[in-house]
């Protein structure tokens, strides 16, 4: 068995909160009428399978159909990965259960928790009555597993109606889940295309296909072939704890002394950190961490979280895009003549790493608008809603940032992406559309997109300079035959003619207009002047 | 047969501007061998490098030089305009033509196709208007130093002459003592004319028409012994440099009679000292000594001991009221420094507090023999005139 399937088979879940609560508040969570449903049933179908491939370093092949069902205003959703798939036996849990993860540990991934496609098939479930449909084959398996799921809400149980498996012949592996709501395509059309196009702007090592409900077929090509590194699992920093994640901490560790506890369960604290931080809080290195008490527990988490020499929050855990691939995307799908990305060092926030990316794209098809187009992007999931309520936006906006240092005065064809990846990226709030105006963040954002706006500025004022250079070289070529005939005809007998007149003339405009020789050729070549008298 | 029509002097004025040309554009051409930027210098015809000559009494053009260069984005355009104008007036020069300005704006003005690197052709006319190109002209007069009338230029015929006198003009000799109930129609190329005799003690310049045929009628240049001249309104440059040289060559004094209006005093001061738009050419169409004769204000009110020419009751008849504009005309001459002397501003002030004005043509109103043989004879007499 690889490698990577060992991982697969070893994610482990438990369960967190009745689905009823959920049932209940599904608004929440992105459910709130047929058309918002639909588009987040997408978004979390593909963000799992996103999650599937390029996470384990695969390059994803994804593809999604929407289909109407006739005389219904009900739509099937199916999305196909060629992802790492599922563990049968952890099927029924991972599509019929309201589950958390079992391990505290932390990556940065699209969807958290998983919570996503529960509710998804939950909100199917109670608009249609219809279950959840997977074909998975985890990589390494010889089979393919089949599974047609409900949801118990009152037990937060998941109901197998249908199960099957049998013997694969190809070498397919991945996941294929269908999911069936009650939606609005003509109002979530719009939408859907767009995140489908924000998706593959930072996937462009992905193929994506996707047939909409009206027969359109979108087909976004792969066109890098590297896939970003993938997150590695940490341990939480203690710069992030609070009481409850403490507490759940202890209880799943075995540790007997607090001393071992800390070290057993934390990034960046050894035998040490952990002496050092325990004399300077003054507690007892040697208590049982389970007999702690809640004041006991929030002392201990307030020190930690105020202690100064812990290192900073290791981003391992952290897959940033990296500019080549934000270049790409861009330059596929926005076709503009420039483009520039950004990618900052590790920073972090109240014990969260994180990594800000900028890109810019500038002209080309892209049009000319009073503020610049902002894609905005959290661990690599495009956010559509919201946008002015985000930092992202704070910071690019030209109230805000100064766009004619760069060269920049609007209406200009300029788009700005910003990526903020992160173990933990502060929403706004559960819908996951913006991203709260954190200072660290912010200020990362803001330095990155001066980065990326300087290199905009050089190709600006080089395109500028050439421009100015052509503008005079065609100036001067288009009244070179009238000045050229002139001193001919007024000086004919001084041994002039208009072949040497013309030579000198060039010879002295290639002095004047300060370009190298080959910028001169380029600019010279396939001009052509005539006089029609 | 006839022997082909040669024109002894013409020759002789197209030799001068040719060579001139040569002269000032093989400096062009040698720049560009020396690997220079080509540049046109020229004095700037602008109000600002226009100054008038206190002791000449002169509007002239001031130092401020302008260099316009081929290789200089804003400039390149106007640079190949002035080349063109010279290159078409070179050829006209050369062929015997006597092109108009409308001709040479008509003979420069084609198409530059220009096709960019897409081979997409871009449009671009060498001059749109008239206006362009007169402005162009303006600048090749002042480059060479040359006035248009020196290149052969012809402009319409606009002041006529008669008087006792005979010129040469071509081959021929005229006689303006014998134009019948007509007159000679100054030509465009006055410098070309050769004086033969004259008996005239002094010319008279009428700005109306009509009163110079009523003049020229009644026989008043044979009783006065004077040289009657129009320039029907504002004076053509032909008739400027023509009272020149009568005043110039042939010492004769000049007398100028206008409308009592702002309108007639700027006439007078065109043929004085020169237009502010063609400062350049002053040097030789102003004439300095010319007399602003009439009509003046003190003529219709009367000034100090002067009696009025006119009763009240032909005041009542003739005078204008004046119009906003002449107000306004009349302002901004008072900031002209030659009419800034005291009679000037005895003239300008009765005018700015009567608010009236008076056309020459009410004097004829009182009797054709008023003015002919009272009005303009005294006053001449008298010394009755502004300087």
């Amino acid at each position: 068995m690889s490698q990577r399937s060992m991982v697969a088979l070893k994610e482990t879940y438990r369960s967190m909160s009745p689905s009823q609560f959920f049932y209940e508040y599904k608004e929440i969570a992105g459910f709130s009428n047929p058309a918002r449903s639909l588009y987040q049933t997408v978004r979390e179908l593909v963000e799992n399978a996103l999650d599937a491939t390029d996470v384990y370093g695969i390059k994803p092949d994804i593809s999604i159909v929407i289909e109407r069902i006739p005389g219904t205003n009900q739509y099937r959703i199916t999305v196909e990965d060629n992802g790492i798939g599922i563990n049968p036996d952890y099927v029924p849990n991972a599509f019929g259960q309201v589950l958390f993860s079992s391990k505290y540990k932390l990556r940065q991934s699209r969807g958290r928790f998983g919570l996503g496609v529960k509710m998804a098939v939950l909100y199917g479930q109670i608009t249609t009555g219809k279950p959840v449909e997977v074909y998975t084959s985890p990589i390494g398996s010889k089979r393919v597993y089949y599974f047609k799921i409900k949801i118990d809400i009152e037990k937060n149980k998941p109901i197998i109606l249908e199960k099957a498996s049998w013997s694969k012949r190809g070498n397919w592996h991945g996941t294929r889940v269908t999911v069936t709501i009650v939606g609005d395509w003509s109002r979530a059309r719009s939408r859907v295309h767009e995140y489908i196009r924000r998706t593959a702007i930072v996937a462009p090592y992905a193929r994506i296909t996707m047939i909409d409900p009206d027969g359109n077929i979108v087909y976004y090509p792969r066109i890098v072939d590297k896939v970003p590194r993938g997150p590695r699992e940490v341990k939480p920093h203690p710069h992030g704890v609070d009481i409850e994640l403490l507490k759940q901490l202890i209880k799943s560790s075995k540790a007997r002394t607090l001393k071992e506890f800390l070290i057993e369960a934390f990034q960046s604290v050894g035998r040490k950190t952990a002496e050092n931080f325990l004399k300077e809080a003054q507690l007892d290195p040697n208590i049982d961490p389970h007999t702690l008490t809640d004041e006991q527990l929030e002392y201990l988490a307030r020190k930690l979280r105020e202690y100064k020499r812990f290192r900073a929050p290791s981003a391992d855990a952290l897959s940033p895009l990296g500019p080549e691939i934000i270049e790409a995307g861009l330059k596929s799908i926005l076709k503009p003549e420039f483009v520039v990305a950004v990618t900052r060092k590790p920073k972090a926030y109240e014990g969260h790493p994180f990594i800000v990316e900028v890109g810019i794209a500038y002209g080309g098809e892209i049009p000319a608008l009073d503020e610049p187009l902002l894609l905005r992007y959290a661990n690599k999931i495009p956010l559509l809603y919201d946008e002015k309520s985000d930092v992202a936006w704070k910071v690019v906006n030209p109230q805000n940032f100064d766009w004619k240092q760069y060269l920049v005065s609007f209406p200009a064809p300029i788009a700005v992406l910003t990526h903020i990846c992160s173990t933990k990226v502060p929403y706004k709030g559960i819908g996951k559309e913006s991203v709260a105006d954190v200072p660290e963040i912010e200020h990362e954002l803001r330095m990155a997109l001066r980065e990326a706006a300087r290199k905009l500025r050089a190709y600006l004022l080089e395109k500028k300079r050439e421009e100015e250079a052509k503008r005079r070289v065609i100036t001067f070529l288009k009244y070179t035959p009238e000045v050229v005939k002139s001193l001919t005809t007024i000086l004919k007998g001084d041994g002039v003619n208009e072949e040497n007149i013309r030579e000198m003339l060039i010879k002295v405009m290639r002095k004047r207009i300060k370009v190298d020789n080959e910028l001169f050729e380029k600019l010279v070549k396939n001009l052509k002047v005539s006089i029609e008298e | 047969m006839t022997a082909p029509y040669i024109d002894k002097v013409d020759i002789e004025a197209r030799k001068r501007a040719l060579k001139v040309f040569r002269e000032k554009f093989k400096v062009i051409l040698d720049q560009i061998m020396r690997g220079e930027n080509p540049t046109l210098v020229l004095p700037k015809r602008t109000l600002s490098n226009t100054i008038y000559d206190e002791t000449r009494k002169l509007l002239l053009l001031g130092p401020e030089k302008l260099r316009r260069s081929f290789f200089d984005l804003h400039e390149a355009k106007k640079f190949m305009q002035t080349l063109l104008m010279a290159r078409i007036i070179y050829e006209a020069l050369e062929r015997d033509e006597y092109p108009t300005i409308r001709d040479l704006y008509y003979r420069g003005k084609h198409t530059i196709v220009f096709y960019d690197e897409r081979g997409k052709p871009h449009e671009e006319n060498t001059w749109d208007e008239q206006r362009e190109s007169d402005a162009v002209i303006r600048d090749i007069e002042v480059f060479t130093g040359l006035l248009r009338e020196e290149m052969l230029i012809l402009s319409k015929e606009k002041g006529k002459v008669v008087g006792n006198m005979r010129i040469r003009s071509g081959n021929d000799i005229i006689d303006l003592s014998k134009m019948g109930h007509g007159a000679y129609a100054i030509e465009p190329t006055p410098d070309l004319i050769e004086f033969i005799d004259v008996d005239a003690e002094f010319v008279l310049v009428v700005e109306k028409d009509a009163v110079f045929q009523q003049l020229h009628r009644i026989g008043f240049w044979r009783k006065y012994k004077a040289i009657l001249i129009t320039s029907a309104g504002q004076p053509d440059r032909a008739t400027r440099r023509f009272v020149r040289r009568l005043n110039e060559e042939l010492k004769l004094p000049v007398y100028i009679l206008t409308d009592a209006d702002p309108y007639g005093w700027y006439i007078y001061s065109v043929f004085k000292i020169g237009s502010i738009t063609l400062s350049y050419e002053s040097e030789r169409l102003a004439t300095p000594q010319a007399r602003f004769l009439g009509v003046s204000m003190t003529d219709i009110f009367g000034y100090g001991n002067k009696k009025a020419y006119l009763t009240e009751a032909e005041r009542k008849n003739f005078i204008i009221k004046a119009k906003e504009a002449d107000i306004k005309r009349a302002y901004e001459l008072m900031n002209y420094k030659w009419f800034q002397t005291p009679k000037w501003k005895t003239e300008i002030n009765i005018f700015l507090k009567k608010k009236s004005k008076l056309e020459i043509e009410a004097l004829a109103g009182k009797g054709l023999k008023f003015l002919a043989f009272k009005y303009i004879p005294e006053k001449i007499e008298t010394g009755d005139w502004i300087e």
